[in-house]
């Protein structure tokens, strides 16, 4: 199943920056999808609509919940909020992503290495 | 379990979903708008960041799906929905399909049923068929049943089997008298233990007792089976205790047999089972328990939880060996089988002749393969716009070829369960090929094994056949397509679907040889001269000997039976003989002659024999070349009268006179007084073999033959009713007219011969459609062509010839490569026929020419419409 948008994250990063911008506050997709791009200063070209599959990746986990609401621009929007477990979750996989960034990271540069 | 209401939720999910996403876009676009776009490129801008919507919708709904299986079930609505659409087309590859897996599959019950279907006993994997096995000998001659005394030692002796049965491995016919008339029976003589060892409960009553084998122990007891109980006896509970009267014995009832029980050996289903003990009352062979060299019992152990196949093998091996001395000329091992319906030696030769079968069906398989190959490879390429929509909507290649799997895979289980419905209307029908004078009844039921591998063969059936219109499909210019741009590019030869069509002519006319081979053959074996007469000859057998009949009763019994028989109305002659020629029972006997030196250890050269009365070549149709009959009363005392055939006096007498020669028999002196025209005696394609024919001593059992030129039933019926008069308990046996008792030394020829012709029929009929669809949707895809043709001047008759041309290119690849096919693949039939060889050139030039005449009848329908295209408007059409 190739996933077109996200070909050049790695998997469950997407999750792990709508689950981080939810942290911070409440927001539907289209506000998410800003977010994402203002906070990466567009260096992530994530293709907007591709933010779907994985809310719904996250709504079926009960990492997220959605209700409909009307926004302050007073559209009809449909507004996710991270839960208890999401929060756990995201905090799991933001210590493991920091591992794994280290990691990568000793291995391109190995002078910063500790034991050396 | 969170899915359970996921189910009832997804309605709303996808709607909100679906909302969603076009609030998201509309917000986008009022966005961009605000910053000054127009509302135009606003919203194509949004749609455009977006991505694309369909596959995005999807993929956000495949999350609260079972991925697979609800996309696969999407996948087969779908293809039914296709299938709808073009009902033509699936109604030509399931009719193909059906046929092709049908045949297979009515193999394949067959096969089932002989060599899969495990014997009616409890954990059949447990237990053993024991045979003596003669390693010097080979294929099936070297296996020998066991005597009583070698059953009884194996059974005492051995240490791998916890017990021990052996059962009579050909059960004779027996009378029964049931309110003054005779019945036949067929009765299976059973160690005591036979049904403890085969794990058989009694439905009613008991099984034998250990000990009621024993010799001397004998007790009349009998284990009626359930269909005879059901049957003749009324279903009666109250039947145990009672007697049945068989041979003159009174037998008692034991108990009756479960349903299930017919026994471990295919083909022979006793009414009923007595103790090995009462042999001698049954054979009327006092020393058949004490006989060391007769031969007629099958082992039947069963392994003790410890011991292995191999270990029972090795143990029984020992014991066999020190049966027969090391130091005689017959050591034996013990072969150790696996219990089957068809024993361990035979298998072999079951399997061939299946074998050969399953591969006659498997062709025509591939046959009804390359047809649906064929329309799907034809369907594809009309498809292609449908394709590539899907694709531009965002289907992987995998998906597309998943869903064309899921169409082939779809129509071969359809095909499939077709198949099945056409076997239990074929198998009937294959059954009544079988003469009725075989005295086997077989069952082949459609069980869980026919199914699995109806459904399996199916499945990879529709991936194979699947999966090459499937894998090309996708390899096509999208735009191209889109833009319908297949008109333009012109015809579009495939040769893929050529090849197949010319695959498909060349398996069919190998089958369509070995059909013509068969067919041959067995017109050939109908006309081969036995050197008796095959028309107005009636036969029955008959065996007052075991009724208990002393060797005078059994003389006046026969000699009153030939008297009244000979008078009755339409019948010229009647004579009697102690076996019939092409029949199952064989004698042959040492002659010692000047000049023949015997081969070493041997008291003669061994010659055929049979036992006749006076009158059995006038009544059989046997011409009398020299001398004369034999006669009632021996002309020379001391001397015993001997009518010996062609073959023999040529072999033993060349250049003398045959008749008055003198040789001896064991210690007999012998005369020939008459020479007879060879016949066929053991098979139809033998050589001239010789045979002699001595005067029949009216004692045993022994065939009537009775000439009647006028019906043979009421010859048959006539007979019966001298013999009931004379004693209603001597039942005559296998009554049939020559004709009927001819269809066993045929069954062979007759059987391949009508199997390859309808299977060779069914190839033709499904290459037909093959080449014809083809043909035809070349026609429809050359209209434009056509018309220009027509256009600039082509007459109807060069539309056709190009057509034609086109059908015939394939069909003459096809048939070239099918003769070389053919003349590897004929070889395998040698064997079974007659007069006729594999190579046969007649038989080849004449298949390859009908089978030409076939296809261009089946090419000329398309070309005719092909002519008939009215030029203005396919070019119009454009």
């Amino acid at each position: 199943m190739t996933e077109t948008a996200s070909r050049d994250l790695f998997p469950g990063a997407l999750e792990m920056m709508i689950l981080e911008s939810l942290r911070r506050q409440p927001a539907h997709g289209y506000a998410l999808v800003q977010h994402i791009q203002q906070r990466s200063k567009n260096l992530l070209q994530v293709e907007e609509g591709s933010l779907y599959p994985a809310l719904q990746r996250l709504l079926k986990a009960r990492l997220v919940k959605a209700e409909w609401g009307v926004s302050s621009t007073n559209r009809r929007v449909r507004t996710y909020q991270i839960t208890a477990s999401g929060l756990r979750h995201l905090e799991q996989q933001i210590s493991s992503f920091e591992r794994m960034f280290e990691g990568i990271a000793l291995v391109l540069d190995p002078t910063k290495s500790p034991a050396s | 379990m969170n899915w359970i209401p996921d189910i009832f939720r997804r309605r709303k999910v996808y709607n909100d979903l679906a909302e969603e996403m076009r609030l998201h876009i509309e917000e986008h676009a009022m966005h961009l708008m605000g910053q000054g776009m127009s509302r135009k490129e606003a919203e194509q801008t949004a749609r455009r960041a977006f991505g694309n919507r369909t596959l995005l919708e999807e993929r956000s709904r495949e999350v609260w799906q079972w991925p697979t299986l609800e996309s696969i079930w999407a996948d087969v609505r779908y293809a039914v929905r296709q299938f709808r659409k073009s009902p033509g087309f699936t109604f030509t590859v399931l009719v193909s399909l059906a046929l092709g897996l049908g045949a297979n599959t009515t193999i394949f019950t067959f096969v089932n049923a002989l060599l899969f279907l495990p014997p009616p006993v409890k954990q059949p994997s447990r237990l053993v068929e024991v045979m003596p096995r003669d390693a010097k000998a080979s294929g099936i001659e070297s296996f020998l049943p066991l005597s009583y005394p070698g059953y009884s030692n194996l059974r005492d002796q051995n240490h791998t089997l916890s017990g021990f049965a052996a059962f009579d491995g050909d059960p004779g016919p027996v009378s029964w008298r049931n309110s003054g008339q005779g019945t036949l029976l067929h009765g299976q003589l059973v160690s005591g233990n036979f049904f403890s060892v085969a794990g058989i409960e009694p439905f009613l009553g008991r099984a034998f007792a250990p000990d009621e084998d024993r010799a001397g122990a004998a007790r009349p007891v009998i284990v009626v089976s359930y269909s005879f109980w059901k049957q003749q006896l009324g279903a009666d509970r109250s039947i145990i205790g009672h007697a049945l009267t068989l041979n003159g014995t009174s037998y008692t009832i034991v108990g009756v047999a479960p349903s299930s029980f017919t026994g471990v050996l295919i083909g022979t289903n006793p009414d009923f089972w007595a103790p090995l003990a009462m042999a001698p009352v049954f054979t009327q062979d006092a020393q058949r328990l004490t006989n060391e060299s007769g031969f007629w019992l099958f082992g039947l152990g069963r392994l003790k939880p410890e011991a292995s196949k191999a270990q029972a093998q090795a143990d029984l091996t020992v014991l066999t060996r020190g049966l027969h001395r090391p130091d005689g000329d017959d050591v034996r091992d013990a072969a150790v089988y696996p219990v089957d319906l068809v024993p361990g030696p035979y298998r072999g030769y079951v399997a061939a002749f299946t074998g050969l079968l399953m591969a006659v069906v498997a062709l025509v398989l591939v046959i009804a393969c390359a047809n649906a190959a064929n329309l799907l490879l034809a369907r594809a390429i009309t498809r292609r716009r449908e394709l590539a929509v899907r694709s531009s909507l965002g289907a992987t290649r995998f998906r597309i070829v998943r869903q064309m799997l899921t169409e082939s895979v779809l129509l071969a289980v359809a095909g499939g369960a077709a198949g099945i419905l056409l076997t239990r209307w074929s198998i009937p029908l294959l059954l009544s090929l079988k003469p009725a004078n075989i005295p086997l009844t077989i069952e082949a039921p459609l069980d869980w094994r026919v199914f699995s591998f109806a459904l399996v063969l199916s499945l990879c059936v529709g991936i194979l056949f699947g999966i090459v219109p499937a894998w090309r499909t996708p390899r096509f210019e999208l735009m191209s397509a889109l833009k319908d741009e297949a008109q333009l590019a012109g015809p579009r030869r495939s040769w893929l679907r050529d090849s197949i069509v010319s695959l498909q002519i060349a398996v069919c006319l190998v089958l369509l040889i070995g059909a013509g081979l068969c067919v041959r053959s067995l017109f050939n074996a109908r006309s081969i001269d036995p050197g008796f007469s095959t028309h107005n000859v009636v036969l029955a057998q008959l065996d007052p000997e075991s009724l208990g009949y002393s060797k005078q009763q059994q003389h006046i019994f026969y000699q009153q039976l030939l008297d009244r028989v000979r008078a009755l109305p339409g019948i010229d002659s009647v004579s009697l003989t102690s076996s019939l020629p092409l029949g199952t029972q064989r004698l042959s006997q040492p002659a010692t002659i000047d000049g023949f030196t015997p081969p070493p250890g041997q008291p003669g050269v061994f010659v055929q024999t049979a036992y006749v009365a006076p009158g059995f070549f006038s009544t059989m149709g046997v011409p009398i070349l020299d001398g004369h009959d034999l006669s009632s009363i021996a002309p020379h005392p001391g001397l015993s009268q001997v009518v010996v055939n062609e073959a023999m006096a040529k072999r033993f007498w060349p250049g003398k006179n045959p008749v008055g020669q003198h040789f001896k028999i064991m210690d007999t002196a012998m005369e020939t007084v008459g020479v007879v025209k060879t016949g066929k005696y053991r098979s139809l394609n033998e050589d001239p073999q010789p045979f002699m024919y001595r005067p029949f001593d009216y004692t045993s059992q022994a065939y009537l033959v009775a000439h009647s030129p006028s019906d043979a039933q009421a010859a048959l019926d006539e007979i019966s009713r001298a013999v009931r008069e004379l004693d209603p308990n001597v039942v005559p046996t296998d009554m049939e007219s020559i004709k009927q008792y001819m269809a066993l030394p045929l069954f062979a020829a007759h059987t391949t011969g009508v199997l390859l012709a309808a299977f060779g029929a069914v190839a033709l009929l499904l290459a037909t459609i093959g080449l014809s669809g083809v043909v035809s949707y070349s026609v429809s895809q050359r209209t434009n062509e056509i018309g220009v043709r027509m256009a600039l001047g082509a007459d109807r008759l060069d539309v056709v010839r190009l057509i034609l041309k086109q059908g015939m290119r394939l069909t003459l690849i096809g048939i070239l490569c099918g003769l070389v096919l053919s003349f590897a693949a004929t070889r395998v039939l040698s064997g079974l026929l007659y007069g006729i060889k594999p190579g046969d050139p007649v038989t080849f030039a004449a298949v390859s020419m009908f089978l030409a005449a076939v296809a261009l009848v089946s090419c000329y329908l398309p070309a005719r419409r092909a002519a008939s295209v009215d030029p203005m408007k396919s070019l119009r059409a454009e």
